[in-house]
């Protein structure tokens, strides 16, 4: 099995649903998002158009992230290809943060909190399950998974465009969407085998 | 720079089409590059003084590479007291098989050092196998920057080669600058001699790698602008030409017409030559841009 995901950008209209609902559920600091949403415009004034590309950690099937750490922190799940980091085994020297050309990888460095006034309740027990000095990123929500969820932001992307399931499955909706919809990786040149693909946004 | 400040500045990288590396140059990280700085001139400086059988310069060897060098890559790391484990993966990792050649280095050193050892054959394999971890110091900082895939710039075969030609030229003037001290027991001239030619060769190898940034893409393009015309280009030129490579040269070539007593020269020399190596590592590492995250060729034909 290989976990993957697809996202339509002709469905996505970049409400970031994904990037709190990915916020709420791993509780992240501020400054990390596992998942973002990256703007690009493009033509000039009056024929200007506007693209939403929903941006995470692509679980590469060849993670230059798990060829370049030190330590084995960062690892790939050979049962579904999962790309996670064992925090208790990283010792934050950041070689796999310079390998990721997503930017999918975050240090964290220090103890920020949201308004400057220090951390609040709800904070305090989010920020508990978060180590410093070590690197973070999205790990396909491991914890939703073994409950029989989807990832959360999959689960709450309110235009459907998000769609997750397994690659290697030819009968699976992400498969067939892959297939008949023209699906594309980001930068496949660098040879990292993406397992979040894109379908076109005109087609 | 405030919490606030820093967040901003992840934002605005964000959404940069060529978004700059920090966490290898900004804040702490720039202790890595501290780190590189004098693990490689130490380990040059082993070799030259090896060579000339200069018994200061192997005690500053130890100390730039064991010392400043351990203490700013353990500075350097979020979780210092878990530094261990980065031995574990010498076959994947570059950085894994730096962290062993520093230790392999720092116990052949302590025999070759040692003095009831210095002599027969212990002394012996401990010279030959700091002669091999110095060679492997220098060739491993190059590659840790070279394996990453995401910085065009960096990723190219003349960056450890730069990186071998940049600490055996520091070596080299660290050892010019104890001599200019009163460090004695060194051939000074045959040391100035091979330097000069280091030092040429380094510019051409600076000027080739800027050749092939400017032919390998947008991304290392962009950093190639970014080191002769954008923000890094007053660290590069007063650093890396002038510092590194225009007063060394002109030094040496044109010293004697300044009158300067010659141990004050060597110095001068040395120290500019110093400069020049921290600042031709520190621009390189500045420079790297990430290759854009879209405009790749799926988004362009399908949104363009």
């Amino acid at each position: 099995m290989r976990l993957g995901m697809v996202i339509d950008l002709k469905r996505c209209i970049g409400c970031y649903g994904c990037q709190i609902a990915c916020k709420a559920e791993n509780g992240t600091r501020p400054g990390t998002t596992y998942a973002r949403v990256v703007k690009r415009e493009w033509g000039e004034y009056p024929n200007v158009k506007r693209l939403s590309i929903p941006v995470l950690c692509m679980h590469c099937g060849e993670p230059p992230c798990v060829d370049v750490c030190p330590t084995g922190a960062s690892q790939k799940r050979e049962c579904d290809g999962i790309v996670f980091v064992e925090t208790d085994v990283c010792v934050g020297c950041r070689a796999c943060v310079m390998a990721c050309p997503y930017g999918a990888r975050y240090f964290q460095d220090e103890s920020r909190d949201y308004f400057g006034t220090g951390e609040n309740a709800y904070e305090e027990c989010v920020y508990a399950a978060h180590q410093s000095g070590v690197v973070e990123k999205c790990d396909f929500c491991r914890a939703r998974l073994e409950q029989g969820l989807e990832p959360a932001c999959s689960a709450n992307c309110m235009c459907k465009a998000r769609i997750f399931g397994d690659l290697e499955d030819p009968n699976s909706e992400v498969s067939r969407l892959i297939r008949e919809e023209g699906g594309f990786q980001l930068n496949p040149e660098l040879g990292t085998d993406p397992s979040v693909w894109y379908l076109p946004p005109e087609r | 720079m405030s919490s606030i400040d820093r967040l901003d500045l992840r934002r605005h990288d964000l959404g940069q089409v060529y978004r700059p590396q920090r966490d290898w140059i900004d804040g702490r990280g720039l202790l890595i590059v501290v780190a590189h700085f004098f693990s490689g001139i130490g380990a040059g400086a082993w070799l030259w003084s090896t060579l000339y059988d200069f018994r200061i310069g192997q005690w500053l060897s130890v100390a730039c590479v064991l010392g400043l060098s351990g203490v700013a890559h353990l500075a350097f790391l979020g979780r210092w007291d878990r530094f261990w484990r980065m031995l574990r993966r010498p076959h994947r990792s570059w950085i894994s098989r730096g962290i062993w050649a520093i230790g392999v280095f720092g116990l052949a050193a302590c025999g070759v050092l040692w003095p009831a050892a210095r002599s027969g054959p212990v002394g012996g394999f401990a010279l030959g196998l700091s002669v091999a971890a110095a060679c492997a110091i220098l060739l491993y900082e190059g590659f840790v920057y070279a394996a990453s895939r995401a910085i065009p710039f960096w990723r190219t075969r003349l960056l450890p080669a730069l990186y071998i030609a940049y600490g055996l030229r520091g070596g080299a003037a660290l050892l010019l600058v104890t001599a200019a001290l009163g460090g004695d027991g060194f051939d000074v001239a045959s040391v100035e001699a091979v330097k000069l030619w280091v030092v040429a060769s380094t510019a051409v190898l600076v000027l080739l790698y800027l050749v092939a940034g400017s032919r390998a893409g947008g991304a290392a393009r962009e950093s190639v602008s970014q080191l002769v015309a954008g923000r890094i280009s007053p660290s590069f030129y007063g650093g890396t030409v002038l510092a590194g490579i225009v007063l060394p040269i002109g030094l040496t070539l044109g010293g004697d017409a300044l009158a300067l007593p010659e141990l004050v020269l060597l110095g001068a020399i040395g120290i500019a030559s110093l400069l020049g190596d921290f600042y031709v590592k520190y621009c390189i590492v500045k420079a790297g841009v990430y290759v854009p995250l879209v405009g790749s060729a799926g988004v362009q034909r399908s949104g363009s």
